[in-house]
Protein backbone atom coordinates (compact mmCIF):
# COMPACT_ATOMS: atom_id res chain seq x y z
CA UNK A 1 0.00 0.00 0.00
CA UNK A 2 0.70 3.74 -0.42
CA UNK A 3 2.54 6.07 1.99
CA UNK A 4 -0.93 7.42 4.38
CA UNK A 5 -1.77 11.25 2.88
CA UNK A 6 -3.72 13.44 4.75
CA UNK A 7 -6.35 13.01 1.86
CA UNK A 8 -6.33 9.13 3.20
CA UNK A 9 -7.71 9.95 6.55
CA UNK A 10 -10.90 10.17 6.29
CA UNK A 11 -11.01 6.71 5.28
CA UNK A 12 -8.25 5.38 7.42
CA UNK A 13 -10.24 6.64 10.73
CA UNK A 14 -13.79 5.92 9.32
CA UNK A 15 -13.30 2.63 7.63
CA UNK A 16 -11.11 0.81 10.20
CA UNK A 17 -9.51 -2.56 9.91
CA UNK A 18 -11.71 -5.44 8.62
CA UNK A 19 -10.99 -8.69 10.88
CA UNK A 20 -14.62 -9.69 10.23
CA UNK A 21 -14.04 -12.16 7.69
CA UNK A 22 -17.09 -12.41 5.12
CA UNK A 23 -17.39 -16.12 4.20
CA UNK A 24 -19.69 -19.25 5.23
CA UNK A 25 -17.79 -21.01 8.37
CA UNK A 26 -20.05 -23.51 10.43
CA UNK A 27 -19.81 -22.12 13.90
CA UNK A 28 -18.95 -25.17 15.92
CA UNK A 29 -21.10 -23.63 19.19
CA UNK A 30 -24.13 -22.54 19.61
CA UNK A 31 -26.00 -19.67 21.84
CA UNK A 32 -26.15 -21.56 25.50
CA UNK A 33 -23.33 -24.61 25.16
CA UNK A 34 -20.91 -25.48 27.69
CA UNK A 35 -17.41 -24.81 26.49
CA UNK A 36 -13.96 -25.68 28.19
CA UNK A 37 -11.16 -23.53 27.26
CA UNK A 38 -7.83 -24.83 26.49
CA UNK A 39 -5.09 -25.60 28.41
CA UNK A 40 -2.73 -23.36 26.02
CA UNK A 41 1.07 -21.51 26.48
CA UNK A 42 2.03 -20.58 23.36
CA UNK A 43 5.29 -18.54 22.85
CA UNK A 44 3.50 -17.51 20.41
CA UNK A 45 0.75 -14.84 20.81
CA UNK A 46 -2.72 -15.39 21.97
CA UNK A 47 -6.14 -13.96 23.18
CA UNK A 48 -6.78 -16.29 25.73
CA UNK A 49 -5.46 -14.81 29.07
CA UNK A 50 -4.19 -16.60 31.47
CA UNK A 51 -6.58 -16.62 33.69
CA UNK A 52 -9.34 -18.24 31.88
CA UNK A 53 -7.19 -21.49 31.13
CA UNK A 54 -8.54 -25.04 31.17
CA UNK A 55 -12.35 -22.96 32.68
CA UNK A 56 -15.49 -23.58 32.29
CA UNK A 57 -18.15 -20.96 30.28
CA UNK A 58 -21.21 -20.48 28.49
CA UNK A 59 -21.55 -19.37 24.75
CA UNK A 60 -23.12 -16.08 25.16
CA UNK A 61 -23.42 -14.66 21.60
CA UNK A 62 -21.43 -15.58 18.61
CA UNK A 63 -19.88 -12.54 16.95
CA UNK A 64 -19.69 -13.87 13.61
CA UNK A 65 -16.61 -15.25 11.61
CA UNK A 66 -13.31 -12.87 12.24
CA UNK A 67 -9.49 -13.57 11.86
CA UNK A 68 -7.94 -15.88 14.80
CA UNK A 69 -5.60 -13.08 16.44
CA UNK A 70 -3.19 -16.06 17.62
CA UNK A 71 -1.77 -17.38 14.76
CA UNK A 72 -2.60 -14.05 12.39
CA UNK A 73 0.03 -12.55 14.43
CA UNK A 74 2.24 -15.05 12.46
CA UNK A 75 0.76 -14.83 9.29
CA UNK A 76 -2.06 -17.16 9.09
CA UNK A 77 -5.43 -15.80 9.39
CA UNK A 78 -7.68 -19.17 9.89
CA UNK A 79 -10.63 -17.55 10.10
CA UNK A 80 -13.38 -19.10 12.66
CA UNK A 81 -16.43 -18.09 14.92
CA UNK A 82 -15.26 -15.78 17.94
CA UNK A 83 -17.61 -15.94 21.22
CA UNK A 84 -18.81 -14.24 24.02
CA UNK A 85 -18.33 -16.60 26.77
CA UNK A 86 -19.78 -16.30 30.07
CA UNK A 87 -17.59 -17.27 33.54
CA UNK A 88 -19.18 -17.13 36.78
CA UNK A 89 -16.39 -15.05 38.88
CA UNK A 90 -15.95 -18.17 40.97
CA UNK A 91 -15.39 -20.37 37.98
CA UNK A 92 -12.36 -18.43 37.46
CA UNK A 93 -11.32 -17.32 41.20
CA UNK A 94 -12.68 -20.43 43.20
CA UNK A 95 -13.01 -18.87 46.74
CA UNK A 96 -11.76 -15.29 46.26
CA UNK A 97 -14.87 -14.77 43.02
CA UNK A 98 -16.99 -12.82 44.18
CA UNK A 99 -21.42 -13.89 43.69
CA UNK A 100 -23.48 -12.93 41.12
CA UNK A 101 -20.43 -11.90 38.92
CA UNK A 102 -19.42 -12.78 35.71
CA UNK A 103 -16.62 -12.22 33.14
CA UNK A 104 -17.66 -12.07 29.51
CA UNK A 105 -14.27 -12.89 27.25
CA UNK A 106 -14.24 -13.21 23.80
CA UNK A 107 -12.94 -16.20 22.46
CA UNK A 108 -12.26 -18.06 19.10
CA UNK A 109 -13.38 -21.60 18.13
CA UNK A 110 -9.49 -22.86 18.32
CA UNK A 111 -9.30 -22.02 21.88
CA UNK A 112 -12.67 -23.76 22.84
CA UNK A 113 -13.31 -27.29 23.43
CA UNK A 114 -17.00 -29.19 24.19
CA UNK A 115 -17.62 -30.03 28.05
CA UNK B 1 21.98 -5.59 18.05
CA UNK B 2 19.09 -5.27 20.84
CA UNK B 3 15.95 -6.84 19.94
CA UNK B 4 14.03 -4.55 22.47
CA UNK B 5 14.81 -1.00 23.58
CA UNK B 6 17.03 -0.88 27.03
CA UNK B 7 15.34 1.42 29.29
CA UNK B 8 16.79 3.49 31.52
CA UNK B 9 15.60 4.14 35.17
CA UNK B 10 13.12 6.59 35.46
CA UNK B 11 10.65 8.28 37.82
CA UNK B 12 7.92 6.55 39.55
CA UNK B 13 5.27 8.85 37.50
CA UNK B 14 6.96 7.82 34.24
CA UNK B 15 6.15 4.09 35.22
CA UNK B 16 3.03 1.90 33.94
CA UNK B 17 2.60 0.03 37.41
CA UNK B 18 1.99 4.46 38.52
CA UNK B 19 0.21 5.87 35.89
CA UNK B 20 2.38 9.05 34.40
CA UNK B 21 1.84 12.63 35.05
CA UNK B 22 3.45 15.73 33.97
CA UNK B 23 6.83 14.62 32.79
CA UNK B 24 6.90 16.65 29.54
CA UNK B 25 10.60 17.35 29.21
CA UNK B 26 10.84 19.12 25.52
CA UNK B 27 14.01 21.14 25.97
CA UNK B 28 17.91 20.64 25.59
CA UNK B 29 19.59 18.43 27.62
CA UNK B 30 16.78 16.51 29.21
CA UNK B 31 16.31 14.63 25.95
CA UNK B 32 15.05 11.25 27.37
CA UNK B 33 16.21 7.82 25.55
CA UNK B 34 12.87 7.45 24.97
CA UNK B 35 12.44 11.14 23.08
CA UNK B 36 15.76 10.86 21.02
CA UNK B 37 13.93 7.55 19.71
CA UNK B 38 11.11 8.80 18.67
CA UNK B 39 12.54 11.79 16.95
CA UNK B 40 15.32 9.66 15.24
CA UNK B 41 12.41 7.29 14.12
CA UNK B 42 10.51 10.31 12.54
CA UNK B 43 13.76 11.67 11.09
CA UNK B 44 14.83 9.06 9.56
CA UNK B 45 11.57 7.89 8.39
CA UNK B 46 10.53 11.76 6.71
CA UNK B 47 14.14 11.62 5.13
CA UNK B 48 13.45 8.48 3.54
CA UNK B 49 9.63 9.93 2.54
CA UNK B 50 8.22 6.85 3.81
CA UNK B 51 5.87 8.84 6.04
CA UNK B 52 4.18 12.36 5.33
CA UNK B 53 4.75 15.03 8.66
CA UNK B 54 1.85 16.78 7.20
CA UNK B 55 -0.34 13.29 7.68
CA UNK B 56 1.11 12.62 11.34
CA UNK B 57 -0.20 16.32 12.36
CA UNK B 58 -3.55 15.46 11.12
CA UNK B 59 -3.74 12.32 12.83
CA UNK B 60 -2.67 13.41 15.90
CA UNK B 61 -5.31 16.20 15.20
CA UNK B 62 -7.68 14.02 14.89
CA UNK B 63 -7.26 12.07 17.72
CA UNK B 64 -6.45 14.81 20.19
CA UNK B 65 -9.72 17.27 19.05
CA UNK B 66 -12.05 15.37 16.76
CA UNK B 67 -13.06 12.26 18.43
CA UNK B 68 -13.80 11.67 21.97
CA UNK B 69 -16.84 10.42 24.34
CA UNK B 70 -18.99 13.55 23.20
CA UNK B 71 -19.72 10.82 20.44
CA UNK B 72 -20.72 8.08 22.66
CA UNK B 73 -22.51 10.80 25.03
CA UNK B 74 -24.94 11.54 21.87
CA UNK B 75 -25.31 8.17 21.38
CA UNK B 76 -26.04 7.29 24.87
CA UNK B 77 -28.74 10.40 24.94
CA UNK B 78 -30.66 9.28 21.67
CA UNK B 79 -30.96 5.33 23.79
CA UNK B 80 -32.49 7.30 26.58
CA UNK B 81 -34.80 9.31 24.75
CA UNK B 82 -35.83 7.06 21.78
CA UNK B 83 -37.21 3.42 22.83
CA UNK B 84 -36.57 2.41 19.16
CA UNK B 85 -33.16 3.29 18.74
CA UNK B 86 -32.08 1.71 22.12
CA UNK B 87 -33.72 -1.51 20.51
CA UNK B 88 -31.65 -0.92 17.44
CA UNK B 89 -28.33 -0.67 19.87
CA UNK B 90 -28.59 -3.49 21.84
CA UNK B 91 -29.70 -5.40 18.97
CA UNK B 92 -26.77 -4.25 16.53
CA UNK B 93 -24.75 -1.72 17.76
CA UNK B 94 -22.28 -1.50 14.87
CA UNK B 95 -25.18 -0.08 12.46
CA UNK B 96 -27.00 1.80 15.55
CA UNK B 97 -23.68 3.58 16.15
CA UNK B 98 -23.14 3.74 12.39
CA UNK B 99 -25.82 5.76 12.21
CA UNK B 100 -24.02 8.06 13.78
CA UNK B 101 -21.34 7.83 11.48
CA UNK B 102 -19.51 6.60 14.95
CA UNK B 103 -18.24 3.55 13.73
CA UNK B 104 -14.29 3.09 12.23
CA UNK B 105 -10.70 2.77 13.64
CA UNK B 106 -10.95 0.46 16.71
CA UNK B 107 -14.99 0.97 16.51
CA UNK B 108 -15.87 -1.21 13.78
CA UNK B 109 -17.29 -3.72 15.36
CA UNK B 110 -19.62 -2.55 18.78
CA UNK B 111 -21.61 -4.07 21.36
CA UNK B 112 -23.86 -2.16 23.65
CA UNK B 113 -24.44 -3.56 26.92
CA UNK B 114 -26.85 -1.81 29.19
CA UNK B 115 -26.97 -0.81 32.85
CA UNK B 116 -30.28 -1.39 34.89
CA UNK B 117 -31.17 -1.17 38.64
CA UNK B 118 -30.58 -4.56 39.03
CA UNK B 119 -27.26 -5.13 36.67
CA UNK B 120 -23.99 -3.03 36.44
CA UNK B 121 -21.64 -3.87 33.20
CA UNK B 122 -17.89 -2.65 33.26
CA UNK B 123 -15.56 -2.94 30.34
CA UNK B 124 -11.71 -3.76 30.29
CA UNK B 125 -8.75 -5.11 28.17
CA UNK B 126 -6.49 -7.39 30.71
CA UNK B 127 -4.20 -8.19 27.94
CA UNK B 128 -3.56 -4.92 26.25
CA UNK B 129 -5.66 -1.55 26.24
CA UNK B 130 -8.64 -2.40 23.53
CA UNK B 131 -11.32 0.34 24.17
CA UNK B 132 -13.94 1.77 21.34
CA UNK B 133 -12.08 4.67 19.77
CA UNK B 134 -14.61 5.95 17.87
CA UNK B 135 -17.42 6.35 20.53
CA UNK B 136 -14.62 7.17 23.70
CA UNK B 137 -11.58 8.29 22.10
CA UNK B 138 -7.98 7.29 23.16
CA UNK B 139 -8.51 5.73 26.38
CA UNK B 140 -6.84 7.19 29.42
CA UNK B 141 -4.12 6.46 31.12
CA UNK B 142 -5.62 4.23 33.69
CA UNK B 143 -7.61 2.17 31.87
CA UNK B 144 -4.08 0.91 30.17
CA UNK B 145 -2.37 0.57 33.43
CA UNK B 146 -1.80 -2.70 35.36
CA UNK B 147 -3.80 -1.78 38.63
CA UNK B 148 -6.81 -1.65 36.52
CA UNK B 149 -6.64 -4.49 34.03
CA UNK B 150 -5.18 -6.58 36.75
CA UNK B 151 -7.92 -6.03 39.69
CA UNK B 152 -11.73 -5.24 38.11
CA UNK B 153 -11.80 -9.11 36.29
CA UNK B 154 -11.26 -10.25 40.36
CA UNK B 155 -12.02 -7.62 42.46
CA UNK B 156 -14.68 -5.59 40.22
CA UNK B 157 -16.71 -4.82 43.31
CA UNK B 158 -13.87 -3.34 45.03
CA UNK B 159 -12.56 -1.40 41.72
CA UNK B 160 -15.93 0.26 41.54
CA UNK B 161 -16.12 0.96 45.27
CA UNK B 162 -12.86 3.06 44.81
CA UNK B 163 -14.30 4.80 41.95
CA UNK B 164 -17.12 5.60 44.07
CA UNK B 165 -19.63 2.89 42.47
CA UNK B 166 -21.45 1.71 45.43
CA UNK B 167 -23.73 -1.41 44.48
CA UNK B 168 -26.35 -3.56 46.21
CA UNK B 169 -25.19 -7.01 47.23
CA UNK B 170 -27.70 -8.45 45.20
CA UNK B 171 -26.71 -6.60 42.27
CA UNK B 172 -25.44 -8.30 38.94
CA UNK B 173 -22.09 -7.41 37.66
CA UNK B 174 -20.95 -8.17 34.16
CA UNK B 175 -16.88 -7.47 33.67
CA UNK B 176 -16.03 -7.20 29.64
CA UNK B 177 -13.18 -8.36 28.97
CA UNK B 178 -12.35 -7.13 25.56
CA UNK B 179 -10.14 -9.41 23.78
CA UNK B 180 -11.35 -9.45 20.33
CA UNK B 181 -12.06 -6.69 17.66
CA UNK B 182 -15.71 -6.11 18.98
CA UNK B 183 -15.56 -3.02 21.39
CA UNK B 184 -18.28 -2.46 24.51
CA UNK B 185 -20.42 0.49 25.19
CA UNK B 186 -22.01 0.49 28.64
CA UNK B 187 -25.14 2.45 28.79
CA UNK B 188 -25.41 3.93 31.74
CA UNK B 189 -28.91 4.27 33.50
CA UNK B 190 -31.08 7.73 32.52
CA UNK B 191 -30.54 9.73 36.11
CA UNK B 192 -34.04 10.60 37.96
CA UNK B 193 -35.05 14.14 37.67
CA UNK B 194 -34.43 14.42 33.61
CA UNK B 195 -37.67 13.84 32.27
CA UNK B 196 -37.60 17.06 30.51
CA UNK B 197 -34.18 16.96 29.46
CA UNK B 198 -33.88 16.88 25.65
CA UNK B 199 -31.76 14.65 23.59
CA UNK B 200 -28.50 17.19 23.89
CA UNK B 201 -29.03 18.58 27.51
CA UNK B 202 -29.19 14.82 28.29
CA UNK B 203 -25.78 13.81 26.58
CA UNK B 204 -23.94 16.09 28.93
CA UNK B 205 -24.43 13.98 31.80
CA UNK B 206 -23.15 11.24 29.81
CA UNK B 207 -19.59 10.89 31.07
CA UNK B 208 -16.05 8.81 29.66
CA UNK B 209 -16.07 6.76 33.04
CA UNK B 210 -20.04 5.80 32.88
CA UNK B 211 -19.68 4.22 29.05
CA UNK B 212 -16.70 2.05 30.48
CA UNK B 213 -18.86 1.26 33.37
CA UNK B 214 -16.97 2.41 36.24
CA UNK B 215 -19.17 5.79 37.07
CA UNK B 216 -22.88 5.74 36.68
CA UNK B 217 -24.21 9.18 34.35
CA UNK B 218 -23.72 12.62 36.10
CA UNK B 219 -27.32 13.65 38.16
CA UNK B 220 -28.31 16.71 37.51
CA UNK B 221 -26.95 18.25 40.66
CA UNK B 222 -23.67 17.16 39.90
CA UNK B 223 -23.59 18.52 36.23
CA UNK B 224 -24.63 21.88 37.60
CA UNK B 225 -21.57 21.60 39.93
CA UNK B 226 -19.31 20.79 37.70
CA UNK B 227 -20.33 23.53 35.77
CA UNK B 228 -19.85 26.14 38.26
CA UNK B 229 -16.14 24.90 39.00
CA UNK B 230 -15.40 25.28 35.37
CA UNK C 1 2.92 -16.01 25.38
CA UNK C 2 3.13 -16.10 28.98
CA UNK C 3 3.74 -12.63 29.32
CA UNK C 4 3.95 -9.47 31.51
CA UNK C 5 0.88 -8.40 29.35
CA UNK C 6 -1.34 -10.74 30.59
CA UNK C 7 -2.05 -9.29 34.17
CA UNK C 8 -5.70 -10.21 35.17
CA UNK C 9 -6.09 -11.34 38.58
CA UNK C 10 -2.40 -10.39 39.38
CA UNK C 11 -1.93 -8.45 43.04
CA UNK C 12 -0.07 -6.33 44.04
CA UNK C 13 0.27 -3.09 40.98
CA UNK C 14 -1.24 -0.83 44.14
CA UNK C 15 -4.30 2.07 43.07
CA UNK C 16 -6.02 3.01 40.32
CA UNK C 17 -4.80 6.26 40.42
CA UNK C 18 -6.97 8.40 37.44
CA UNK C 19 -5.83 11.73 36.46
CA UNK C 20 -8.26 14.78 36.78
CA UNK C 21 -9.00 16.49 33.54
CA UNK C 22 -6.68 14.58 31.77
CA UNK C 23 -4.88 15.22 28.60
CA UNK C 24 -4.78 12.91 25.66
CA UNK C 25 -1.40 12.72 25.37
CA UNK C 26 1.13 13.85 27.89
CA UNK C 27 4.09 15.04 26.01
CA UNK C 28 5.12 15.66 22.34
CA UNK C 29 6.73 12.09 21.83
CA UNK C 30 3.56 10.32 22.80
CA UNK C 31 1.64 12.08 19.87
CA UNK C 32 4.58 11.34 17.58
CA UNK C 33 4.54 7.79 18.40
CA UNK C 34 1.08 7.27 18.15
CA UNK C 35 0.55 8.80 14.56
CA UNK C 36 3.99 6.68 13.68
CA UNK C 37 2.73 3.74 14.06
CA UNK C 38 -0.45 4.53 12.48
CA UNK C 39 1.29 5.83 9.36
CA UNK C 40 3.74 2.96 9.21
CA UNK C 41 0.69 0.52 9.57
CA UNK C 42 -0.93 1.79 7.07
CA UNK C 43 1.64 0.31 4.72
CA UNK C 44 -0.16 -3.40 5.61
CA UNK C 45 3.41 -5.01 6.27
CA UNK C 46 2.36 -6.19 9.40
CA UNK C 47 -1.39 -6.63 10.96
CA UNK C 48 -3.03 -5.14 14.08
CA UNK C 49 -2.18 -9.20 16.28
CA UNK C 50 1.55 -8.45 15.00
CA UNK C 51 1.70 -5.14 16.78
CA UNK C 52 0.13 -6.64 19.76
CA UNK C 53 2.41 -9.13 19.62
CA UNK C 54 5.44 -6.94 19.00
CA UNK C 55 4.40 -5.16 22.22
CA UNK C 56 4.47 -8.27 24.09
CA UNK C 57 7.73 -9.43 23.64
CA UNK C 58 8.79 -6.18 25.56
CA UNK C 59 10.69 -8.23 28.64
CA UNK C 60 8.38 -8.34 31.85
CA UNK C 61 10.36 -5.77 33.92
CA UNK C 62 10.70 -3.31 31.14
CA UNK C 63 6.96 -4.03 30.51
CA UNK C 64 5.51 -3.24 33.74
CA UNK C 65 8.12 -0.29 34.10
CA UNK C 66 7.25 1.43 31.30
CA UNK C 67 4.42 3.56 29.80
CA UNK C 68 1.84 2.95 27.49
CA UNK C 69 3.56 4.83 24.24
CA UNK C 70 7.02 3.28 25.71
CA UNK C 71 5.41 -0.33 24.51
CA UNK C 72 4.04 0.77 21.19
CA UNK C 73 7.60 2.71 20.59
CA UNK C 74 8.85 -0.75 21.23
CA UNK C 75 6.86 -2.58 19.00
CA UNK C 76 7.16 -0.40 16.07
CA UNK C 77 10.90 -0.21 15.76
CA UNK C 78 10.75 -3.83 16.46
CA UNK C 79 8.30 -4.03 13.47
CA UNK C 80 10.19 -1.28 11.61
CA UNK C 81 13.67 -3.30 11.70
CA UNK C 82 12.03 -6.71 11.33
CA UNK C 83 10.31 -5.30 7.78
CA UNK C 84 13.66 -3.60 6.36
CA UNK C 85 12.26 0.02 7.06
CA UNK C 86 15.55 0.68 9.38
CA UNK C 87 18.31 -0.81 10.88
CA UNK C 88 19.10 -0.36 14.89
CA UNK C 89 22.26 0.82 13.55
CA UNK C 90 20.85 4.15 12.06
CA UNK C 91 18.50 4.92 14.66
CA UNK C 92 21.06 4.68 17.36
CA UNK C 93 23.41 6.60 14.67
CA UNK C 94 20.49 9.40 13.99
CA UNK C 95 19.83 9.64 17.95
CA UNK C 96 23.54 10.16 18.55
CA UNK C 97 23.39 12.89 15.98
CA UNK C 98 20.23 14.52 17.44
CA UNK C 99 21.43 14.57 20.65
CA UNK C 100 24.61 16.23 19.81
CA UNK C 101 22.49 18.81 18.30
CA UNK C 102 20.53 19.62 21.40
CA UNK C 103 23.99 19.67 23.22
CA UNK C 104 25.07 22.16 20.77
CA UNK C 105 21.92 24.25 21.36
CA UNK C 106 21.87 24.40 25.19
CA UNK C 107 25.38 25.85 24.93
Amino acid sequence: MPRLEPKDLHEVVRRGTRAKVDVPIEARFAEGDAVRTRNIHPTGHTRLPRYARDKTGIIDRDHGVFVFPDTHAHGDARPQHCYSVRFPSDMLWGAAGEVGTQIYIDLWDDHLEST
Amino acid sequence: MPGYIVLGKRSRHETMVMPEHHHDHEHGSHLSDTELRVRALESLLVEKDLVNPDTLNELVDTYEHKVGPRNGARVVARSWVDPDYRRRLLDDATAAIDEFAFTGRRGEYMVAVENTPTRHNVVVCTLCSCYPWTVLGLPPVWYKSAPYRSRVVIDPRGVLNEFGVTLAENTEIRVWDSTSETRYLVIPQRPAGTDDWSQDELANLVTRDAMIGVARALTPDALARAEAAS
Amino acid sequence: MNGAHDVGGMHGFGPIDPEVDEPVFHAEWERRCFALSVAMGAYGSWNLDMSRYARETLPPGDYLTTSYYEHWLHGLQRQLVEHDFLSYDEIEQRMRTLQQASDHAET
